[in-house]
């Protein structure tokens, strides 16, 4: 009896150890369970399939395993077109498996961080463009000049769209989409307001009376949507351009030198603070998200918002009237000018995967840029009623082709503002914390002397960033 | 021929009970992979700066510990986290204890009571903290709408410095803890009603009765648990991070979630490991100053 009871424990301790096994265990990924990058590509897999004389099943000797995070998440809209395409990928290239992960839709970066640091960086990546700074200086995103020299395809991608992701002449990234920052506004608002829009925009005095006008507590509506939240110095350093300076600069000898105290920056941060207290056309909620910022503007609450041209599509979506929105460039500051803001994302390669994983990796991300997949895209997004992003990363494509109904004025403002583009100041990515705490400043104290905040922010930005950078430049 | 010394380790050996020891490896092995490990892996980070792509990267000894105990954001950030553990002390920590000796003290409908209590945490904390963040928006939220009738506010809340801390902790001290409120109810239930009563014909009153009966009777319990409210607001971070990621102009950010962005945000995992070592310490010299101070009072 109690030999019988020992078995029937020992049974339970077998499950038991075998169920907390599988718990603690997990799947890497990578879908075949195998985690060193040398060893994805699988002729084993393919030995009963050699005796075929199929080209397919020869040409599966020598396939190439890669993971790529980009599968669409199931509510996604366009996850059967996404599905089409990935299928089309491999008829065309049968050697090249791609394992397709799906990424969390918040925390991408902090997910993507905890993988590399895991040892399960993914084959290829999509990231924007303010990470590539930090992953080429961290030897995350691999050095792709070789792949792009000898890629036959590469004169058909905008040149200005490899900015971002070229350093001392080496590039680390494939364009993958692109866009540029502008002023969204809402025309019936400004209408309703007696507004025209072309003046009311022209410069920061104009732009703030006309927020001004169009704010009403009554009624809940106001002017401007300012982004105040943790990304606050995002829209924030537009201003600084506008006002004929920059956060940072980048010396020549690669060091980096701050100017939040320059006449710029203080500047643009009083015409910040005025938007909030003196033109009172801003939010109370100063430090909302920029979702809810969106939601304002495609609710009406909101008149104008600054943000990327390829986020019409989505306002559209949510239920704006297209012929009620309009996109300008940026009012100008008292530099007279009004740059905007480049930006968008590339595909980026492991640098620790093997050659041929990287060529197919390389072969996929440049698929999926192609001048025959983006045209697809098009036509899915046009016959499905959905609005495209204005900007390609190629210029073959002809975007406006594919929109039916397009206002002119959106054309031409979105065309207004990529004629004076910047990329996002030097170091930003560990820069950020310390000059969105003087913005925030700003907006929720009126009292604040902007010199002796912006002063204090740079002090410790300094001792505790640059400083430490500029050592490690230097060595 | 037999050893009298190795029979007996052997016998020791033999009758230790393998069984309990078999079905509890499972457990441990996972505690020492997934607890013990990232701890010791994390201390021995901390003297590195580190690389993700070339782990562990160059040993730099105690370049991180001195970097950020130099750190004034390192420091706002212990001071942020003081703060926001001085008020959930002061506002909530004796909340449910208070509820259970009222309610040790209520006859009738005592269970539907203690129900009630635990009601409420049938709700995801995060819920009820994307709720509160709701209803504390400046532009169309509830709070200032219900204040008003009352002639109060508008306030800004989470867009006020001087006040944000505590719309932070706020939640807290009206959503309280019904769990510890059932652990105290639970102890003082222990406490034979005989001396209650004893001391009750002697002529104490609600008031002494609690304070020389009540209380020391469940002093165990509320250590144990400031032992774990402690560590829990000092490791604060969800709730934080949900109502207003550390802003605005980093009023908020409390050591925790600097270590987060530190790590993850800025890719510099050495100095992250170095201030979560730091703050275990902190919480450790805490817990044992506490035990030390309850073992002199008992």
């Amino acid at each position: 009896m109690k030999k019988k009871i020992r078995l029937s424990a020992a049974s339970m301790l077998l499950l038991t150890v075998a169920l907390t096994t599988a718990a603690c265990g997990g799947n890497n990924g990578n879908g075949n369970g195998n985690a060193s990058p040398s060893t994805n590509t699988a002729p084993e897999n393919n030995a009963a399939a050699s005796d075929s004389e199929s080209p397919s099943a020869s040409a599966q000797e020598d396939a190439v395993e890669i993971v790529v995070w980009d599968k669409p998440s199931a509510d996604a809209a366009d996850k059967a077109f996404k599905e089409e395409a990935f299928a089309a990928f491999e008829a065309k290239y049968p050697n090249i498996k791609v394992t397709h992960v799906e990424q969390t839709k918040e925390k991408e970066r902090e997910q993507f961080m905890t993988a590399v640091a895991g040892g399960e960086q993914p084959d290829l990546y999509k990231n924007p463009y303010p990470d590539m700074e930090s992953y080429i200086a961290q030897g995350i995103a691999a050095d792709i000049t070789d792949l792009w020299n000898g890629f036959e395809g590469k004169d058909g991608y905008l040149p200005s769209s490899l900015n971002a992701a070229t350093v001392d002449g080496k590039i680390y990234g494939v364009p993958n989409d692109m866009y540029v920052t502008g002023l969204l506004y809402n025309k019936q608002m400004f209408a309703d307001a007696g507004l025209d829009p072309a003046a009311s925009l022209k410069d920061w005095d104009s732009f703030g009376a006309a927020a001004q006008k169009m704010t009403d507590a009554s009624k809940g509506t106001y002017g401007y949507a300012i982004l105040g939240m943790d990304w606050a110095d995002w829209f924030f350093e537009y201003y600084v351009w506008q006002a004929g300076g920059d956060l940072t600069e980048k010396q020549p000898d690669g060091t980096a030198k701050l100017t939040f105290t320059s006449d710029a920056t203080i500047k643009a941060l009083q015409y910040y603070k005025d938007l909030k207290f003196k033109y009172k056309a801003t939010q109370k909620n100063v430090v909302q998200s920029l979702d809810d910022n969106q939601k304002d503007f495609y609710t009406g609450r909101a008149a104008s918002m600054i943000a990327g041209s390829d986020w019409i599509g989505g306002l559209v979506a949510k239920g704006m009237d297209l012929n009620n929105i309009g996109f300008s460039a940026l009012p100008a500051g008292p530099s007279g000018k009004a740059p905007s803001q480049v930006g968008g994302s590339y595909w980026i390669l492991n640098p620790k995967s093997s050659p041929e994983k990287q060529q197919a990796a390389f072969t996929y991300a440049t698929y999926m840029t192609s001048k025959e997949y983006l045209q697809s895209v098009l036509q899915y997004n046009k016959d499905n009623g959905m609005f495209p992003n204005l900007l390609s990363v190629r210029t073959d494509v002809a975007v406006t082709d594919y929109v039916d109904g397009l206002p002119a004025e959106v054309v031409s403002g979105v065309q207004a503002a990529a004629k004076d583009t910047h990329l996002e100041y030097f170091l930003k990515a560990r820069l950020s914390p310390y000059i969105v705490k003087p913005i925030q400043e700003a907006l929720l104290n009126e009292k604040a002397d902007l010199k002796s905040v912006l002063q204090t922010a740079q002090d410790l930005a300094q001792k505790e960033v640059v400083d430490k950078y500029n050592e490690e430049v230097k060595k | 021929m037999s050893i009298p010394g190795v029979n007996n380790r052997m016998t020791r050996i033999t009758n230790i009970r393998w069984m309990p020891v078999l079905f509890l490896l499972p457990s441990v092995l996972c505690y020492l992979l997934f607890k013990y490990y990232p701890l010791l892996s994390m201390v021995r980070v901390s003297f590195f700066r580190y690389s993700i792509v070339n782990p562990p990267g160059e040993f730099i000894g105690l370049a991180n510990y001195t970097e950020f105990l130099t750190s004034s954001t390192f420091w706002q950030a212990v001071s942020n986290t003081f703060v926001f553990f001085a008020l959930y002390l002061g506002l909530t920590f004796w909340i449910p204890i208070v509820q259970a000796l009222l309610l040790s003290d209520i006859r009738k409908a005592n269970a539907f009571f203690r129900f009630m209590y635990q009601l409420p945490t049938i709700m995801p904390a995060v819920a009820g903290v994307l709720v509160w963040k709701w209803m504390y928006n400046p532009d169309f939220g509830l709070l200032n709408y219900w204040l008003h009738f009352f002639g109060l506010g508008p306030y800004m809340w989470l867009n006020d410095l001087n006040i944000t801390k505590l719309a932070i902790v706020l939640p807290a001290v009206f959503a309280g803890n019904g769990i510890s409120l059932l652990l105290y109810y639970s102890a003082i239930k222990s406490i034979p009603t005989e001396i209650l009563e004893a001391a009750k014909v002697d002529g104490a009153s609600p008031w002494r009765r609690m304070w020389t009966m009540l209380l020391p009777n469940i002093r165990f319990i509320i250590v144990i648990q400031f032992i774990a409210f402690m560590s829990g607001v000092l490791l604060a971070y969800d709730n934080i991070y949900v109502m207003t990621q550390g802003g605005p102009a980093g009023s908020t950010t409390v050591v925790s979630m600097l270590v987060v962005n530190t790590a993850f945000q800025q890719s510099r995992f050495g100095i992250s490991g170095a201030m979560s070592l730091f703050m275990f310490f902190v919480i450790a010299l805490l817990t044992v100053l506490q035990n030390k101070i309850s073992a002199e009072k008992d």
